[in-house]
C-alpha cells in the first residue's frame, strides 16, 4: 500500500453503489456486447453452412483443407494460457510482481503461438494444393464458406492479438517500477477479456471444426 | 485492495508540462482548447447537442429538396440519383446525427446530475465518443464530394443493391463512406453506452437506489443496453459488406452463394431495436414532464419503468416484421405479427400512464407541457398505424409505400423529435441559467405542430392510393399531386419552426436579456432540480444521500424524513479530473484510419489494382498511441473548494 | 433546374391544390394504383382486415384522446393560484392498470384473428378439392383448376413475364383471364424488386437467389361494375385495347372506363430508375385470354417464322415468305403474301402478281434497322429470348405502354424515347448499359427522323 500512494496522480477507486469496481462493469458490458459480436459472425458461419453445403455440383467436404491436428494443438494452446493468465493474476493481488511478470510472460508466448498457428494455418489453407480455400473461392469455384471462415477466425486472432498487446503493454509497464498491488484490478480485467476471448475459442473449435468430422 | 482509498497529493502541474508531448491543459483552460479538450459531462453533452442541431438542419435542407421534388408530377428539381442520395442521406443523418446524439446530449448532461454524480465513470472516454461522432458525421457528408457522390442505396442499403457489381457510377464510393462513418458512429455510441451503464449501476448517489432513479435515467440505461447488444449486429454486417466490397468476398453475393436475405436480419436485428432507442429517450423526458406540469408524482412509476424494460427486450424478438414481404414463409410471418402486436401493450401502458398522471393534478400548459402533449398525440397516431403494419394482410399493401413513411416520421417527428424539443424547453434552464421566452416557444410549437401533420398525415391517404416510397418521381394520373402539395407545404412550414426553435436554443446562451431561472423554474421535481443553473463545474458541492424518489419535490414539500442530506465537505476539496488531448487525438486517429481504408486503392496506369495501406497504418498508429498516452497520463485533477453552502 | 423551381413557385399550382383540397378530392379512392379499391380476392382482403384496423383505431384514438381532453380541461390549473396548489400526489392505481392492460390485449386479440386468416390466403392458393373453404371464398373449382402460372422476373428497370404453361414470354404487361387465379412465381436477376399491384393483391419482394410466390384472382364483377366486357375488358390480342385506350382519354385518365387495366409498380428500391419500375396487367375474359396466347405462341415458335422462298414448293394461299428484294439494299429480304395458290418456281420475281409486299417500305427497312443498329442485342423479337437484357418485343404493336408503363405507347411517345431515352428515363439501360457510349448508333438517332419513323413503322407494327 504504501508504494501505493506515492503515486501522486493515481487516482483512487471511488467507493462504488455496487462494490464492483467501475472499471470491472465496463469490461462486462463490453463483453456482453462481444457476445453479440460473436454471436453474428457464428451464426453468419452456420447458416452459410447450411444452406450453401455444396461447391460445384459437389458436396463440400472441408475436411480436404483443414489440418485438425495443428488446430488442436493450438486450441490446448490457448486453453493453457488461460492457466497462465489465472496465476498472473492471483500472483499480483498477491503483490508477488515477479512471479506476475512471468505469467504474463507465458501467457503472451502462448498466446503467440496461438497466432502463429493461426498464421500458418491460413497461409496453408490459401496454398493448398487443389484445395486453394481463399476469401472468395473454394478449390478456384465462388463459394462462402472462406468468407465466413476467415473472417470469423480472423476476428478472433484480432481479439487474442489485442489481448497479446494489452499484456505486452502491462509486462513492459511491469518494469517501471511504478506497478504495485494497486495494479490487480487492472490484470484482473485484463484476464477478464483473456478468459473471454477463449472461451469464445472454445465454442468456435467445436462448431467451426470438430463439426465437420462428426457430419 | 483496490476500493481502499487512497489520499491523493495535490498534483504537480509545473512537473507534468516538462514530460508531456502536449502540454496537458490545466485548471483554467479557457476558449477553443478548453471545448476540445473538456472531459466535463455537461460540455460534451452540449457539443453533442449543438452538433447535432447542426445536422437536423442539414439532414432538414435534404428533407425539402426532396419535399420539392415531389411537388408536382415528373418535376426536375433533382435528377432520380440525386433524389436517392438525398433519401439516403437523410435516413441516415436523421438516425445517426440527430436523434440518437440529441438524445445522447440529454443522456451526458441530466443522466449524472438526475443520480448525484459527479460526472459520468470514464470522462476521457465520454470525449472519446464525442470525437468519434464527429468525425463520422464529418465522413458520411464528405461523401458528397468523391466519385458517385452520396450514396444511393437507402438508409436501410440493402443487399445486393450495394454490392459493387450493381454499381450504377463506375468506381462509386458513396456505399464505402457509408459503410465507414456508420462504423465509426457505432464505436461513438457504444463507448457512450458501456459509459452509461457503469455511470448508472455505480455511480448513484448514497440512498439512490434503482427504484429511487428518475425515469428519464432508466430509459437512459435501458437505451443504453439496447445499444451495446443491438449494434455488434450492424457492426458485423457492415464489416462482412466491407468485407464484400473491398476484398471480395462473397457474403451478399447472390451469384457466387451469399444470400442477400442475410443483410436484412442482421440490419433489422439492429434496426429494431434501434426504434426503441430513438424513441425511449423521448418517452424518458416525456414522463419527467408530464408530472411536474400536472404536480404530481409519475402514475404507475414502477409500470412505466418495466413496459420500457420490455418493450426493450421485446424489441430483440419483432424485426421480421420489418420483412413480412419477402417471403419467410407463412409460419415465421404469422409468429412474428403475433409478437409485434403484442410490443403494442407495453407501449399502450406508458400512454395510459401518462394520462393518469394528470388525472388529478393541476395542469400548466407551458411550452415543454405542450410538446409533451403534442408527443402523446402524435406519438399515438403513430403507434396505431404500427399496429396495422403488424397485421401482414395490411403491410403487404403498405410496405415500401408512403402510408410506412407517415407512420414512422409520426413515431420520430411527431414522437422522438418532439420529445427532444420538450427536452431542450424544459431542461436549457438549467443549462443556461435563463428561461426563454414563453411566446415564442408556443409559437415554434405551433408551427411544428401544424407543418408535421399538414406533411405527414396526407402521406397515409398518399400510400394507400398507391404512391410507393423511395420514388424520385410520379406519373401524371394517379392523383397524388395535391396531397404532395399539402405536404410540401407543410414541410416548410415544419422546417420554419425547427429553425425558430434552434435559434431560440442557441440564442439563449448567449442573450444576457433573457430573465434568470434560479434553482427549480418549473417547481421540478427530480435531484438536478436542487442545483443552481447552470450547474458548477463540480455538479454537486458535497454528495447528497438521497431520502426519497422526485427528491427536489420531496425537499420542497415532502415530510422532513424525505429531505436530502449532504455528505460532509472533505477537507482536500472536491477533486476535478484534469482536461486531456489524448480522446481528440484518438479519434482523429479513427477519422484517418477510416479516410485511409477508403482510399487505399488505387488503379495503376497498366490498370493493375494496388493496394497501399501506408496511411490506414499511420493513422491508426496516431490511435493506438493515443491510447497509450491516454492510459500513462492517468486522469491527473486538480480540487476545487466550494463554499459550504453553495449547490 | 430554374424552370422547375418556377414551376414549384406557381400561384396555379398553390390556388389549385388549396382549392382541391376545400373541394374534399378526399372522396376519390378509385385511383389507377389504390389499394382502397380492391378488385380481387386477395386485396378486398386485405382491404378488409385494413378497414377493420382503421375503425378500431379510430375508436381507440376517440376513446384515449377524449380521455386526454376531459383531463386537460377538468384539471387545467385556472389561475397563477391554482398552479401552485399541491394535488394529492397519488403514486398508482395497480387495478386500473391492471384492466387497461387486459383489455387493450383484448382489442388486439380481435385483429389477430383476421390478421392469420389473412397471412394464410396470401400465402396460399386454395385446395381445388376444399369445396368448404372455397364456398367461404365464393370460388367456383374450376377458377382454381384452371389457375395460370407467370414467372416473374424483374430486371433494372423493367419486367419480364413468362407463361410457362404455354412457352411464351412477354415484358412490362401482363394479361391474365380475369375469372381464374394466377400464381406468379417471382425472381430477380439483379437486385431486390417488390412485385406490387395494389388493386388485385398486395406485393412480394423478388430476392435474389430465391423463388417468392404470390397469387391473385381478380372479381369480374367488380371490374365490370356497370359497364360490360366490351367497354371494360377490350380485347388485347387484336389491338382493340389499345385502341380503345387511346380512343378518347388523355394518358393521365386511361384507368377510368377501362376497368380491367390494372396498374403496377416496383416497390423496393432498386437504384437510379426505381421510380419508372412500373407495369399494366390486363384482364381478359377467357376466351380473348386464350386467342392472345394463341397469337402469342404463332408469333414465337420458331418453326412458324417467315422462311425464305422456296422453288421447289408450291405455297397456299395466305402464305408469307421471305424474298431478296434490292430495293431495300443489296442482299435485304422483304415479306411477301402470296394472293393465291403457287406452284413451284413462281417466285415474287418471276410472278410479281401472285404476291403482293405483306409490309410496307418502312416497317421492312425499320426491320433491317432493328438488327445494324444492334437493338437485336437486347431485345427479343418473335422468339421467347430468356435471358435477354431488354424486354421481349413480340407483339409490341399491342402494347398499351412504353418504358415499363411510363408512357403512352405510340408514335409520338417512341419517337421521344428513340431519339432521347436517357431524357425520359434518366439512367435507363438502353442508354446507359454496358458497352454503350456516344458511337453506339442508338445515341445518334437524334436528327436522323426518317430513321426513327422506320424503326416506329417495324415496332408497331408488330401487331
Amino acid at each position: 500500500m504504501s508504494d501505493a500512494s506515492a503515486h501522486a496522480l493515481e487516482h483512487h477507486e471511488p467507493v462504488t453503489s455496487t462494490g464492483i469496481p467501475n472499471k470491472k462493469v465496463l469490461m462486462w458490458a463490453f463483453l456482453g456486447s462481444d457476445c453479440m459480436f460473436f454471436g453474428t459472425l457464428i451464426s453468419t458461419h452456420l447458416i452459410y453452412r447450411k444452406i450453401s453445403a455444396t461447391v460445384g455440383g459437389n458436396f463440400l467436404d472441408i475436411r480436404d483443407v483443414f489440418d485438425i491436428e495443428l488446430t488442436s494443438f493450438s486450441t490446448f494452446i490457448l486453453l493453457a494460457s488461460s492457466l497462465f493468465m489465472a496465476l498472473g493474476v492471483s500472483a499480483i493481488h498477491k503483490g508477488n510482481l515477479k512471479s506476475m511478470r512471468w505469467m504474463l510472460l507465458g501467457t503472451i508466448i502462448f498466446g503467440a503461438i496461438f497466432l502463429a498457428c493461426q498464421v500458418y494455418e491460413f497461409t496453408h489453407f490459401i496454398h493448398a494444393p487443389g484445395n486453394e480455400l481463399t476469401l472468395s473461392t473454394y478449390r478456384g469455384e465462388p463459394h462462402v464458406f472462406g468468407s465466413t471462415f476467415y473472417v470469423l477466425t480472423g476476428t478472433h486472432g484480432t481479439h487474442v492479438a489485442i489481448g497479446v498487446f494489452w499484456l505486452i503493454g502491462w509486462l513492459a509497464y511491469s518494469f517501471t517500477g511504478k506497478m504495485s498491488v494497486a495494479h490487480a484490478l487492472d490484470i484482473e480485467i485484463c484476464g477478464l477479456y483473456w478468459h473471454f476471448v477463449d472461451i469464445v475459442w472454445i465454442i468456435i473449435f467445436p462448431v467451426i471444426y470438430l463439426m465437420e468430422y462428426a457430419l | 485492495m483496490a476500493t481502499e482509498s487512497i489520499k491523493y497529493l495535490a498534483p504537480n502541474t509545473e512537473n507534468k508540462v516538462k514530460t508531456q508531448v502536449f502540454p496537458r491543459p490545466g485548471q483554467h483552460t479557457t476558449g477553443l482548447v478548453d471545448w476540445l479538450t473538456t472531459i466535463d459531462h455537461k460540455k460534451i453533452g452540449l457539443m453533442y447537442g449543438m452538433t447535432a442541431l447542426f445536422f437536423l438542419i442539414v439532414g432538414g435542407i435534404e428533407a425539402l429538396l426532396i419535399r420539392s421534388q415531389l411537388w408536382d408530377h415528373n418535376m426536375d428539381v433533382l435528377t432520380n440519383r440525386e433524389y436517392n442520395q438525398m433519401f439516403t442521406m437523410h435516413g441516415t443523418t436523421m438516425v445517426f446525427l440527430v436523434i440518437m446524439p440529441l438524445s445522447a446530449a440529454f443522456f451526458n448532461f441530466i443522466m449524472p446530475l438526475q443520480i448525484g454524480a459527479r460526472d459520468v465513470a470514464f470522462p476521457r472516454m465520454n470525449a472519446l465518443s464525442l470525437w468519434c461522432f464527429v468525425g463520422g458525421g464529418l465522413i458520411l457528408n464528405l461523401s458528397w464530394f468523391f466519385t458517385g457522390g452520396s450514396p444511393a442505396i437507402g438508409w436501410f442499403g440493402y443487399a445486393p443493391l450495394t454490392d459493387t457489381r450493381f454499381a450504377e457510377v463506375i468506381g462509386d464510393m458513396g456505399p464505402d463512406f457509408w459503410i465507414f462513418s456508420l462504423q465509426i458512429l457505432g464505436i461513438a455510441s457504444l463507448l457512450a453506452s458501456f459509459n452509461f451503464i457503469t455511470t448508472i449501476i455505480n455511480m448513484r448517489a448514497p440512498g439512490m437506489t434503482m427504484m429511487r432513479l428518475p425515469v428519464f435515467t432508466w430509459m437512459t440505461l435501458i437505451v443504453s443496453f439496447l445499444i451495446i447488444l443491438a449494434f455488434p449486429a450492424i457492426t458485423i454486417a457492415l464489416v462482412e459488406l466491407m468485407f464484400d466490397r473491398t476484398f471480395g468476398t462473397n457474403f451478399f453475393d447472390f451469384l457466387e452463394g451469399g444470400k442477400p436475405h442475410l443483410w436484412q436480419h442482421l440490419f433489422w436485428i439492429f434496426g429494431h431495436p434501434e426504434v426503441y432507442i430513438l424513441i425511449l429517450p423521448a418517452m424518458g423526458i416525456v414522463s419527467e414532464v408530464i408530472p411536474v406540469f400536472s404536480r404530481k408524482p409519475l402514475f404507475g412509476y414502477g409500470l412505466v419503468i418495466f413496459s420500457g424494460a420490455i418493450i426493450g427486450f421485446m424489441g430483440f424478438a419483432v424485426w421480421s416484421h420489418h420483412m413480412f414481404t419477402t417471403g419467410m414463409g407463412v409460419v415465421a410471418t404469422s409468429a412474428f405479427a403475433m409478437l409485434t402486436m403484442l410490443i403494442a401493450i407495453p407501449t399502450g401502458v406508458k400512454i395510459f400512464n401518462w394520462i393518469g398522471t394528470m388525472w388529478g393534478g393541476r395542469i400548466r400548459f407551458d411550452t415543454p407541457m405542450l410538446f409533451a402533449l403534442g408527443f402523446i398525440t402524435m406519438f399515438m397516431i403513430g403507434g396505431f398505424t404500427g399496429i396495422m403494419h403488424s397485421s401482414v394482410p395490411i403491410d403487404a399493401q403498405h410496405q415500401d409505400s408512403y402510408f410506412v413513411v407517415a407512420h414512422f416520421h409520426y413515431v420520430l417527428i411527431g414522437g422522438a423529435l418532439f420529445g427532444l424539443f420538450c427536452g431542450f424547453y424544459f431542461w436549457l434552464p438549467k443549462m443556461t441559467g435563463r428561461m426563454m421566452n414563453e411566446k415564442l416557444g408556443k409559437f415554434v410549437f405551433t408551427l411544428m405542430f401544424l407543418g408535421f401533420n399538414l406533411t405527414f398525415f396526407p402521406m397515409h391517404y398518399l400510400g394507400m392510393i398507391g404512391q410507393p416510397r423511395r420514388t424520385h418521381t410520379y406519373n401524371e394520373g394517379h392523383g397524388f399531386e395535391t396531397w404532395n402539395q399539402i405536404a410540401t407545404i407543410g414541410a416548410f412550414i415544419l422546417g420554419v419552426g425547427i429553425v425558430i426553435g434552434i435559434y431560440q436554443f442557441v440564442s439563449s446562451f448567449f442573450n444576457k436579456k433573457l430573465k434568470p431561472a434560479g434553482k427549480n423554474p418549473w417547481d421540478a421535481r427530480t435531484l438536478e432540480w436542487a442545483l443552481s443553473s447552470p450547474v458548477k463545474e463540480y455538479n454537486f458541492a458535497r454528495t447528497p444521500i438521497i431520502k426519497a424518489r422526485d427528491q427536489a419535490w420531496e425537499n420542497n414539500y415532502g415530510p422532513r424524513e424525505n429531505h436530502s442530506e449532504k455528505e460532509p465537505l472533505d477537507d482536500h476539496g472536491v477533486h476535478m479530473p484534469d482536461r486531456s488531448w489524448w480522446p481528440l487525438v484518438t479519434a482523429l486517429g479513427l477519422f484517418g484510419l477510416a479516410m485511409g481504408m477508403l482510399f487505399h486503392r488505387t488503379i495503376d496506369p497498366s490498370g493493375e489494382l494496388v493496394r497501399d495501406y501506408t496511411v490506414p497504418i499511420l493513422a491508426g498508429s496516431v490511435a493506438i498511441i493515443g491510447m497509450i498516452m491516454w492510459a500513462l497520463e492517468g486522469p491527473g485533477g486538480y480540487h476545487l473548494f466550494p463554499k459550504e453552502n453553495e449547490e | 433546374m430554374i424552370s422547375s423551381l418556377t414551376k414549384l413557385l406557381t400561384i396555379r399550382n398553390l390556388v389549385s391544390g388549396l382549392f382541391l383540397l376545400l373541394a374534399g378530392s378526399c372522396s376519390r379512392i378509385d385511383h389507377k394504383q389504390s389499394a382502397l379499391d380492391p378488385k380481387g380476392l386477395v386485396s378486398q382482403n386485405q382491404y378488409d382486415v385494413f378497414m377493420l384496423s382503421v375503425w378500431i383505431t379510430i375508436f381507440l384514438f376517440c376513446t384515449v384522446g377524449g380521455c386526454l381532453l376531459y383531463v386537460l380541461w377538468r384539471y387545467r390549473a385556472k389561475n397563477a393560484e391554482e398552479a401552485k396548489e399541491i394535488p394529492p400526489q397519488s403514486h398508482g392505481n395497480s387495478m386500473v392498470e391492471t384492466g387497461l392492460i387486459i383489455a387493450s390485449s383484448i382489442i388486439l386479440v380481435i385483429l389477430a384473428v383476421p390478421t392469420l386468416q389473412g397471412v394464410v390466403l396470401l400465402n396460399r392458393v386454395p385446395d381445388a378439392n376444399d369445396s368448404e373453404t372455397l364456398e367461404k371464398l365464393g370460388l367456383d373449382r374450376s377458377q382454381i383448376d384452371g389457375a395460370i402460372t407467370v414467372n416473374v422476373t424483374g430486371k433494372r428497370f423493367f419486367w419480364v413475364f413468362e407463361y410457362p404453361q404455354f412457352g411464351i414470354v412477354t415484358a412490362n404487361e401482363l394479361v391474365f383471364p380475369a375469372t381464374k387465379a394466377v400464381r406468379i412465381n417471382l425472381r430477380t436477376e439483379d437486385v431486390i424488386h417488390s412485385f406490387w399491384v395494389p388493386k388485385l393483391a398486395g406485393k412480394m419482394d423478388l430476392m435474389p437467389g430465391q423463388e417468392n410466390f404470390m397469387w391473385f384472382i381478380a372479381d369480374q364483377k367488380k371490374i365490370l361494375g356497370e359497364t360490360d366486357v366490351a367497354t371494360a375488358m377490350p380485347a388485347v390480342h387484336d389491338g382493340t385495347m389499345r385502341s380503345k385506350v387511346f380512343a378518347k382519354q388523355k394518358f393521365s385518365d386511361e384507368f377510368e372506363p377501362v376497368g380491367g387495366l390494372f396498374y403496377g409498380q416496383c416497390a423496393e428500391f432498386c437504384g437510379n430508375s426505381h421510380a419508372y419500375m412500373s407495369f399494366r396487367a390486363l384482364a381478359q375474359t377467357d376466351e380473348d385470354f386464350d386467342l392472345w396466347v394463341k397469337r402469342f405462341q404463332n408469333a414465337q415458335n420458331p418453326n412458324l417464322q417467315t422462311k425464305l422462298y422456296d422453288p421447289k414448293s408450291s405455297y397456299n394461299k395466305n402464305s408469307f415468305v421471305s424474298f431478296a428484294d434490292n430495293k431495300l439494299g443489296s442482299g435485304a429480304n422483304r415479306e411477301y403474301r402470296s394472293v393465291r395458290k403457287i406452284s413451284p418456281g413462281q417466285s415474287p420475281q418471276v410472278a410479281p402478281g401472285a404476291w403482293e409486299k405483306a409490309h410496307s417500305d418502312d416497317y421492312e427497312i425499320g426491320k433491317q434497322l432493328f438488327s445494324s443498329l444492334q437493338c437485336v442485342q437486347c431485345h427479343a423479337v418473335n422468339r421467347t429470348g430468356l435471358g435477354a437484357k431488354g424486354p421481349n418485343l413480340t407483339l409490341y404493336g399491342l402494347r398499351t405502354s412504353l418504358a415499363a408503363g411510363w408512357m403512352r405507347n405510340d408514335e409520338e411517345s417512341l419517337s421521344k424515347w428513340l431519339k432521347n431515352s436517357n431524357e425520359i428515363k434518366f439512367g435507363n439501360l438502353m442508354w446507359n448499359g454496358e458497352g454503350i457510349d456516344d458511337r453506339h448508333p442508338l445515341r445518334n438517332l437524334q436528327d436522323d427522323d426518317q430513321k426513327v419513323n422506320q424503326l416506329i413503322a417495324y415496332l408497331l407494327g408488330q401487331s
